[in-house]
């Protein structure tokens, strides 16, 4: 009996063990397994995995693309940037990943640019050997790694510095948009008397605070702020000081809505002024998609409005922090990039539409026209005239006025350092809070960039 | 036994490994630190705000849901009217997913939200305040918004527990003169004790584990307030690519929960 049951105890044993080796074999022969191509330039199926453009935006991308590719499709699917990062390391790190992906410059790009192929064979047999100078720089720099290699290829870029700004709100109490912190706090406390929330910012999303501190030193003292995020300059200099007792006044003169500390931008602050109860945003060009009637509507839907009236929302430069200064100027990066996955088994087709969506006119036309993202390619801007714009008279010169500077800006938005990110945002939550000086969050500021690797000359 | 093994005991043992990495999950090739990771950690004063944050949320939300539990229990044990419905009315929090009352919270504890209001209109309006904006106050409404999702279950483990109760020892204390207080500190709550354990036990190990509703409500502000070690694992595991930290993190969340268990699981030996 009892060598009956220890026969049966080693039998389990024994497939126990076996199942495991199998599974362990199995997943080992995944992991290993040759990775073959199995789509053609012109036919196959593309995953394309993004948390840009909006679902409302991609199938206008796929939908051109497919007059060009009709036997390639692509599928989209769009993630919420909250949970990306979580969502791609471990697909790109398995076999399970999208054959195309965004990419954006910074510490995004240091984790996940490794994991597309080379594409600078393909952008050079789409534009010639001058490539380069077809395409925005600062989608070509952002992308592109130590070693040469453009890892994605960008479809179009963003820029912060603007404040967004409710028109028809602006006309109807007659107020002129600021151009200083002075006129700023005037129109808030014209729009506090009117049961208005003026300027809307969640500042418990930081990231969001890092646009509003450099649009601040911008004024002060333009390029400094990127000059310390290279180690270029220090935190500690008089003028990011200044920036940051500026930020801090935001909070104290009436500019910044009450409890700011506790609102995430998204989904708070854009509700905030989708659904009218603020007058002024913090947003950057990625706005530009709800000057069109068809990007709005759907928005303030989703702010929670039942019945839908879009508004005029038109960019204005911010205002300067010194009165009588000059209004600030654009950083950004390419929005995004569309990287082949190395693993990807659709690599030709998946490379035929990444490519056609960065530097083909046609691909590119459909990225300007939708407003989501400034055109790559030089020369092609929206065409006017088949874009049904809110108030055509009131956001189209605003729009071209943007679009115009952001062709010679220079500073960029996204930093590739995340610890530094993360101690700007610190800097700035710290200093709203009253938790610490604007000269004491720029020392620890320092000190924070020293230990997170930044080199200072 | 495969799935025990390969599932929890495995990943444990992997997470260990990961521990003496500096990796960001992803990268071919990680660096061997020892345990450069731990090191960090001790020295890390977010991890002890994060520490300090849990202590305080477990004496708190343990001594409210306890309180509130057993006074639930007592009151519906009495047959008061629509007894069934304030059972739902306790018990449904708990059904409700943080997912999708975080946003519901957000907008009540905000600058123009509704519990201000209700202070405004109450005449306490100088009270009113960004509640989640305030270091000072973010903390307390993330252990309200718990207490209010957790009560009704600690109310039910009680409620069950004291039918367990048998009602002629009650009878015989009440005829020999004992009253309501002390009913309820010489037979219920001596007779509710193992409940008690198994409550403190659960609230130790999910003050440890304590995420969703301060992810969802706060992310872990201002200024980290409101930062757990749950969140601040996934704070320095997913945005900011420090897998080898995060999983020591991790590692270190294990042997107190662990270590809690084992404390109470003695205590409850030694009352058996």
């Amino acid at each position: 009996m009892r060598s009956t049951r220890r026969t049966r105890t080693t039998a389990r044993s024994v497939i126990a063990v076996v199942s495991l080796g199998l599974l362990a074999g199995s997943l080992t022969a995944c992991g290993s397994a040759a990775r073959e191509d199995t789509s053609t330039e012109k036919s196959g199926t593309v995953t394309w995995w993004g948390w840009t453009p909006e679902l409302s935006v991609a199938p206008q991308y796929i939908e051109k693309f497919n007059e060009e590719f009709p036997d390639i499709t692509v599928k989209y699917q769009q993630i919420p940037i909250d949970g990306w990062e979580a969502k791609l390391r471990p697909a790109l790190a398995s076999n399970t990943g999208p054959d195309v992906f965004g990419l954006a410059p910074g510490a995004m790009f240091e984790q996940f640019g490794r994991f597309g192929i080379d594409l600078t064979s393909q952008a050079e047999k789409a534009l010639g050997s001058d490539w380069k100078s077809r395409l925005a720089p600062i989608g070509v720099a952002g992308l592109t790694d130590k070693n040469g290699k453009l890892r994605a290829l960008s479809a179009g870029s963003t820029f912060a510095g603007p404040v967004w700004i409710n028109q028809e709100l602006f006309t109807k109490y007659d107020l002129t948009p600021p151009r200083d912190f002075d006129e700023w706090a005037r129109v808030c406390a014209a729009f506090a008397q009117h049961d208005v929330q003026c300027f809307t910012q969640g500042v418990a999303q930081t990231a969001f605070n890092q646009d509003t501190l450099q649009a601040i030193a911008d004024t002060i003292n333009p390029g400094l702020y990127t000059k310390a995020t290279r180690g270029e300059a220090r935190w500690s200099d008089p003028d990011l000081v200044a920036a940051l007792t500026t930020w801090k006044s935001m909070f104290d003169n009436g500019i910044m809505q009450p409890g700011a500390l506790g609102v995430q931008q998204y989904p708070d602050a854009n509700n905030q002024f989708m659904s009218q109860k603020a007058a002024m945003v913090m947003m950057g060009t990625w706005y530009m998609q709800y000057t069109r009637t068809e990007g709005m509507t759907p928005s303030i839907q989703a702010a929670g409005v039942a019945d839908p009236k879009p508004f005029a929302a038109v960019p204005i430069p911010f205002p300067a922090a010194r009165t009588g200064g000059t209004p600030g100027a654009l950083f950004g990066d390419s929005d995004y990039g569309l990287a082949v996955n190395a693993k990807s088994t659709n690599r030709s087709a998946a490379i035929t539409f990444a490519t056609w969506m960065a530097t083909a006119s046609a691909g590119q036309q459909v990225v300007a026209n939708a407003l989501n993202d400034i055109a790559s390619l030089s020369g092609v801007e929206p065409q006017w005239d088949k874009i049904e714009l809110v108030n055509a008279d009131v956001q189209r010169p605003a729009l071209q006025e943007v679009i115009a500077a952001s062709a010679s800006v220079t500073e960029n938005r996204l930093l590739s350092n995340a610890a530094l990110a993360t101690a700007i945002g610190v800097a700035t939550t710290t200093v709203a809070a009253g938790d610490a000086s604007p000269a004491q969050a720029a020392a620890t500021l320092q000190s924070a960039a020293e230990a997170a690797g930044v080199a200072f000359k | 036994m495969i799935l025990s093994v390969g599932l929890v005991y495995i990943c444990i043992g992997y997470t260990g490994y990961i521990a003496t990495l500096d990796w960001d999950g992803s990268a071919p090739d990680p660096e061997s630190v020892g345990l450069a990771n731990f090191t960090r950690l001790f020295a890390d004063p977010i991890f002890w705000r994060a520490m300090a944050h849990t202590v305080l949320f477990f004496v708190v939300t343990f001594t409210v849901q306890t309180v509130l539990g057993i006074v639930f229990a007592v009151i519906l044990h009495s047959r008061i009217r629509l007894g069934v419905l304030y059972k739902i009315i306790i018990f449904v929090p708990v059904v409700l997913a943080p997912a999708v009352m975080a946003p519901v919270f957000r907008q009540i504890f905000a600058a123009d939200g509704q519990f201000n209001e209700l202070l405004r209109a109450l005449g306490m309006g100088s009270l009113a305040h960004p509640w989640l904006a305030d270091s000072a106050t973010a903390l307390p409404v993330i252990m309200g918004i718990t207490i209010w999702q957790w009560t009704g279950l600690t109310f039910i483990l009680y409620y069950a527990a004291m039918s367990q109760i048998d009602p002629e020892v009650i009878e015989a204390a009440r005829i020999d003169g004992a009253g309501n207080i002390r009913v309820l500190t010489s037979i219920i709550l001596p007779g509710v004790k193992g409940t008690t354990l198994a409550i403190l036990m659960l609230s130790v190990i999910g003050a440890l584990k304590t995420f969703d509703v301060p992810y969802l409500v706060t992310g872990g502000g201002p200024n980290y307030a409101t930062e757990f070690l749950g969140t601040y694992i996934y704070r320095q595991s997913i945005p900011l690519a420090d897998v080898g930290y995060g999983a020591a993190l991790s590692i270190m969340l294990l042997i107190l929960a662990v270590f809690f268990s084992l404390l109470v699981g003695s205590r409850q030996r030694k009352d058996a």
